[in-house]
């Protein structure tokens, strides 16, 4: 069974990043793995032995608060060295990594996950985004809605090269990378514009080579949105 | 009107509205209000001088509210407000053009202080503030910051307001003059967070109470509402008794905002639906077997229809159910991850040729394909 790791939706949930997660068990149903979503909201322990966990986009005060919740006891850090697969958007993204500074302008250490440091920028980034996969030959698309700067430190790739877009509001790119840690500012939700890139986190995690069903609804909506998104 | 400049502006403004009606078949309401600001941009709080001002915001209902707010401030005087929720800086330029002693108006979440500013309201009604076109609002939070700020501002204004929302509480905790309702609590999408103090706020049955003192529980009146229809009824009626309105009853479903249409026998009740809340409470009244959906990603719609994930859309499962609109492939992915199977088709007319004949088929329509099936 897999398990998806629904992390703080009720905090990490105004950009609809929630969708992620069923998504992920949708088309793992579809080929034949069986997949649950756990939702943990921000008063319950994290698992440890789940096998992917979804962060998504937030308000300031509510990114702040996840932070402190995840701070505690590092069991989201555990499950990454024991395995487990990491998806972070937006907020959830500069979460996980070294720092960034919250709505009142103070620098904040993050979870460290991801070797990235955030800043506020002048300009808010807010529209359509499209960027070419670091890690799959492949173009994904989205929405970003952020004000924040990321720079990639050592140890890290980019999740995407910007096409359309901002993303990080530096050198081009989008995200970040590390292992089995992905953040990207990609909502829309990710996972439901870009079906190869769900495929690619359930063979990632099952070690399932090959995905192979094929969802034309979800073939045909990826590629409306690719190429209406320029 | 001692001003011969703004004697001038008005003229011209309702010139330009008169042209844009009978030469362009247009409602003329958007141009007169652009047209004034533009000739003489003051002209909101010099028109508003001298009369008694309503206002109404929130995420949900302004203009349903406002229509009902309108009939029952007519029971005392000549009102002029905005028929056609252009809610807006000119859609209110455009609405203070009629010669009233009252005027009730629908202002824009993030056109509401400057509005409150420049007609200096005795009462503002606010509804509820949960997400909508974030890509305009950025974050719920911002919004009720900027009412805050200008509820601090507003000494001589009544807030009658919505506590069960949290935003809207926070937005008027230090007015000076508030009449703080609750209807015994509901759920929040946005209220996982306190938007006073930044903890977390538990909730027990739609009851919220913060550490910071941020409650619902702090209310001048508490009443009843079966529905949100029902509830912004009773806040109408209660900022018109403010003023010295007699209370009118109405029912809920005239505080729906629905068109019928009727078209090669199958008839279809059309209903405004545009973020998550509105379409969360929309499905909740959803009974026929026969459902259109229609979704558009236009500016006022919200462009990002991410959200669409935020709404559970299991009440139509197993009806047959019909997408359209410019981002219909949107909605047809989203049920499709959710087990709901659609037909999408190009566009409405389409749409209600996939029923029969005496089938009577309720739609929920997005702002702009309301707008133009309004029409």
């Amino acid at each position: 069974m897999l398990t998806i790791v629904r992390i703080h939706n009720e905090l990490l949930g105004t950009y609809g990043d929630r969708g992620n997660a069923d998504v992920l068990a949708f088309r793992a149903h579809l080929n034949g793995i069986a997949a649950e979503v756990v939702d943990i909201s921000y008063l319950e322990i994290l698992p440890k032995s789940a096998d992917i966990y979804l962060m998504g986009g937030a308000e300031d005060a509510a990114q702040a608060l996840s932070l402190t919740a995840l701070e505690k006891g590092g069991a989201l850090a555990s499950a990454i060295s024991q395995g487990a697969t990491l998806l972070a958007i937006c907020a959830g993204f500069q979460i996980v990594g070294e720092s960034f500074t919250d709505g009142q302008g103070q620098e904040i250490s993050g979870l460290g996950l991801l070797n990235v440091r955030t800043s506020p920028g002048e300009k808010r980034f807010v529209g359509d985004i499209k960027v070419k996969a670091s890690f799959l030959d492949c173009e994904f698309t989205g929405f970003e809605n952020h004000g924040g700067r990321t720079l990639l430190g050592e140890g890290v790739q980019p999740f995407g090269h910007v096409l359309v877009g901002h993303g990080n509001g530096a050198e081009s790119v989008d995200g970040a990378i590390s292992g089995n840690v992905f953040g990207t500012y990609l909502h829309g939700p990710v996972l439901a514009r870009n079906p190869e890139f769900a495929d690619f986190l359930l063979a990632k995690t099952t070690g399932q080579s090959t995905i192979n069903y094929v969802d034309e609804l979800a073939v045909e909506y990826a590629h409306w949105r690719r190429s209406v998104t320029k | 009107m001692p001003n011969r400049g703004l004697k001038r502006a008005v003229l011209i403004a309702l010139l330009s509205a008169w042209a844009s009606k009978t030469f362009a078949k247009k409602s003329g309401e958007t141009i007169s209000g652009r047209v004034l600001l533009f000739l003489r941009p003051g002209a909101i709080s010099e028109l508003s001088q001298g009369r008694r001002v309503l206002l109404v915001s929130g995420t949900n209902g302004k203009t349903s509210t406002t229509r009902f707010l309108v009939r029952i401030i007519e029971q005392l005087g000549a009102v002029t407000t905005s028929p056609s929720g252009s809610n807006l800086s000119w859609g209110v330029a455009g609405s203070l053009l009629k010669r009233a002693s009252f005027a009730v108006l629908e202002v824009d979440e993030l056109h509401l202080a400057n509005v409150i500013t420049q007609t200096q309201p005795e009462v503002v009604l606010l509804l509820n503030l949960t997400r909508d076109q974030l890509h305009r609002m950025h974050e719920v939070k911002r919004v009720a910051d900027r009412w805050r700020e200008i509820a601090e501002r507003s000494p001589n204004t009544t807030f009658v307001v919505d506590i069960d929302d949290p935003f809207v509480n926070y937005a008027t905790q230090n007015a000076a003059k508030v009449l703080r309702i609750s209807f015994g609590g509901r759920s929040h999408p946005d209220g996982a967070v306190c938007p006073n103090c930044g903890g977390y706020i538990k909730w027990s049955s739609g009851l919220y109470e913060c550490s910071c003192g941020l409650s619902n529980k702090s209310y001048e009146k508490l009443l009843v509402a079966a529905n949100a229809p029902e509830r912004n009824s009773i806040l109408a009626n209660i900022a018109g008794s403010l003023i010295g309105a007699p209370w009118l009853e109405v029912s809920p479903s005239e505080l729906e905002r629905t068109i019928n249409i009727k078209s090669g026998g199958v008839t279809a009740t059309i209903r405004l639906t545009k973020n998550p809340a509105s379409w969360t409470e929309a499905l909740t009244g959803i009974n026929s077997h026969q459902v259109i959906l229609i979704l558009n990603a236009r500016e006022v719609d919200g462009i990002d229809t991410s959200w669409l994930y935020d709404v559970d859309f299991q009440i139509l499962q197993g009806r047959k159910v019909v997408v359209t609109g410019e981002r219909a492939l949107d909605m047809q992915y989203r049920l499709h991850v959710q087990g709901i199977e659609s037909i999408a088709v190009e566009n409405f007319t389409t749409a209600i040729t996939q029923f029969s004949s005496g089938e009577h088929v309720q739609v929920l329509s997005a702002y702009t394909a309301f707008f133009e099936l309004s029409r």
